[in-house]
């Protein structure tokens, strides 16, 4: 417990790298390969509808089009979940859900923006409520165009990306960990300077192995201020930070 | 992990806890979200928290001509979007003085009732699955893709159709479409005794949803209860009986009721309709056969189409209960003000609210999709 709690201004290394495909060794490449290989034929669709393109889901799943076939079903939860499909336009309310429910999600995982709504607006290009474009907030793997996508469609779209998976293309999730500032910096413009969520990107970019120059910078400062305000702030912890302190020197 | 997760929260002494129902939660009909109270599993208080759907849509049709705002209404209600098409096109014709055929009313009643069939299978599946019987909604759905098919062979969109149009529709049913039409109706009968089977003398549904989410006939009336609901709670009324449209005088159906009002009532009356419906659709095929002519009279020009100042109303009934459009025209070629009065905003938000209170926690779901209310036209 003591070492979950983060000190403030603690020493760490700046930046760190996962090794790339070249530079790891042979056993680990094919265990690497492997593991992409049953991702790629297990995916879990954390069961959350954003807009229309929920109502094309049901029939994609169930007994015409039958995704689990090719190993895709609906999950609950989204700790258990692979792949998130953001199905249609986007509300400032919503988003906020779709990025805690993201972040809450482990790596690798997988993005699929369904519709026009998520690429430029769509039908609600001058809506005053929707989000336009929402690989500005997360990144997303891929888009389907049209209003509304075909099951069809969202089988192909699910199939390209089983491909990338097993191809080990598929990556951009890493983009959320080595990018966080100017992601956090997006979404602050949008909800406002307070806005945090309780998952600790920046810890699980060390951890992953995808800490770059671009994972901190002046908008992830602020949420340090706010550690140090929220430590403050629950009188429980303190004994805890003071010992925690008292270890390091 | 932030030490403000591993605060120990000081709860008030007290058995009764806070849970956020929703919005990530599969039994929740779409992206909606309950507060609920509860003492043990038995709810206390429910607090509607919708908000997640917001378009602006009243707004967004106020910037765009009158008939461009054909493709923005059927995105209002997502399962059952005909009506909305239809209320619409109707407050436009009133507005204007547009003269409907007479094969495009047929042709209009046809596509009403098709969407109405969908709708209450779309219900039909998510209602027992949200009681765990996840073989209904697999028929349910697998069932109402056949209809689907039909929609896309008239209309080029299996969801959002853009079909009807202000003064008729956008163009004329295609070779023997009538005959697929005939040939799924007898599938759908075929059918229908084992749907019965399966869900309505299911010993699981009976015992979980007799009395549960009850309206009574004095409530429902007082909170804007209206279409299956209501009937459900034993009032037969039914917006194409009083105040009849296009051509449903001509039309014989019944209006199917019952008396207890609970989660069962509702099921029952919206299995009664998807067989009136089926009624409705093989007289208006027969119909359809003998009636040749256009299908939809003169337009202006669409992007210089100024339509006389005024102000229409219009109601339809869709497979949720009374949809009504309030136009405005100040004699431009936008709207000048419309107002969409959809039946979902009363049966999520007030009805919901007060019906769940003394239920239990298991029950939210069910009670939810058995009053059949759509998260995107609550929010709008």
């Amino acid at each position: 417990m003591n070492d979950q709690v983060p000190v403030v201004g603690e020493e760490r290394p700046e930046t760190c790298r996962a090794p790339d495909a070249e530079e790891r060794s042979l056993w680990r490449r094919v265990m690497d390969q492997f593991a992409d290989h049953c991702r790629s034929r297990s995916l879990f669709v954390l069961h959350y509808c954003t807009g229309c393109g929920a109502v094309e889901l049901p029939p994609t799943i169930t007994s015409r089009f039958d995704m689990e076939r090719v190993g895709v079903s609906p999950m609950v939860t989204p700790r258990q979940a692979d792949l998130l499909l953001i199905t249609g336009y986007l509300s400032v309310k919503t988003l906020k859900r779709v990025i805690l429910s993201y972040e809450q999600m482990q790596s690798p995982k997988y993005v699929l923006g369904f519709g026009s709504c998520t690429i430029n607006g769509g039908m609600y290009w001058n809506s005053y409520a929707t989000v336009k474009r929402l690989d500005q907030y997360i990144p997303v793997d891929g888009f389907i165009a049209g209003c509304m996508p075909r099951p069809e469609a969202v089988q192909q779209v699910i199939l390209d990306l089983m491909r990338r998976i097993d191809s080990g293309q598929a990556n951009a999730w890493r983009d959320y960990y080595l990018d966080y500032d100017t992601y956090l910096g997006r979404q602050a413009a949008l909800f406002g300077e307070e806005w945090h969520t309780p998952t600790d990107v920046v810890a699980e970019a060390r951890h992953y192995g995808y800490f770059g120059p671009g994972t901190t910078g002046v908008h992830t400062a602020r949420l340090k201020n706010y550690t140090e305000w929220a430590l403050n702030q629950i009188p429980e912890l303190l004994p805890e930070r003071g010992r925690n302190e008292k270890a390091r020197t | 992990m932030r030490p403000e997760n591993y605060s120990p929260v000081q709860h008030p002494p007290s058995h009764e806890y806070e849970l956020y129902f929703g919005p990530n939660h599969p039994g929740i009909e779409g992206n909606y979200a309950i507060r609920v109270r509860l003492n043990g599993d038995v709810i206390q208080e429910a607090i509607a928290d919708g908000g997640y759907l917001h378009r602006g849509f009243e707004k967004l049709m106020e910037q765009r001509l009158w008939i461009q705002n054909i493709a923005l209404v059927p995105r209002i209600c997502v399962p059952d979007p005909v009506p909305m098409e239809e209320a619409y096109a109707r407050a436009v014709e009133a507005l204007g003085g547009l003269e409907v055929p007479e094969r495009a009313q047929w042709i209009r009643v046809m596509m009403l009732e098709i969407s109405r069939i969908c709708s209450h299978l779309f219900t039909f599946g998510g209602n027992a699955a949200t009681i765990g019987l996840y073989t209904n909604m697999f028929w349910g759905i697998s069932m109402r893709d056949l209809f689907l098919d039909l929609f896309e062979e008239i209309t080029g969109a299996r969801i959002y159709h853009m079909y009807i149009t202000p003064g008729g529709v956008r163009r004329d049913l295609p070779e023997g479409v009538l005959d697929r039409l005939e040939a799924t109706l007898d599938e759908m009968e075929r059918r229908t005794p084992e749907f019965e089977d399966l869900f309505f003398d299911n010993a699981v549904v009976i015992k979980r949803a007799r009395g549960t989410g009850v309206i009574s006939l004095r409530d429902a009336l007082a909170w804007g209860v209206t279409g299956p609901n209501l009937r459900g709670s034993g009032l037969p009324s039914d917006v194409r009986r009083d105040d009849p449209y296009l051509v449903y005088p001509d039309l014989e159906f019944d209006i199917p009721t019952e008396v207890e009002g609970d989660a069962l009532a509702r099921m029952r009356v919206r299995k009664a309709e998807v067989v009136q419906s089926i009624r409705i659709l093989r007289q208006v095929i027969e119909r359809l056969r003998g009636i040749e002519g256009p299908i939809r009279c003169p337009l202006p020009n669409p992007l210089a189409w100024n339509i006389p100042a005024g102000e229409a109303y219009t109601r339809v009934e869709s497979s949720k209960g009374e949809v009504g459009f309030f136009a405005v025209s100040d004699g431009g070629p936008k709207p000048y003000r419309v107002h969409v009065r959809g039946p979902s905003q009363m049966h999520a938000v007030q009805v919901l609210e007060r019906v769940l209170k003394g239920g239990r926690l298991e029950d939210v779901a069910q009670i939810m999709f058995s009053l059949d209310a759509c998260p995107p036209e609550v929010d709008r």
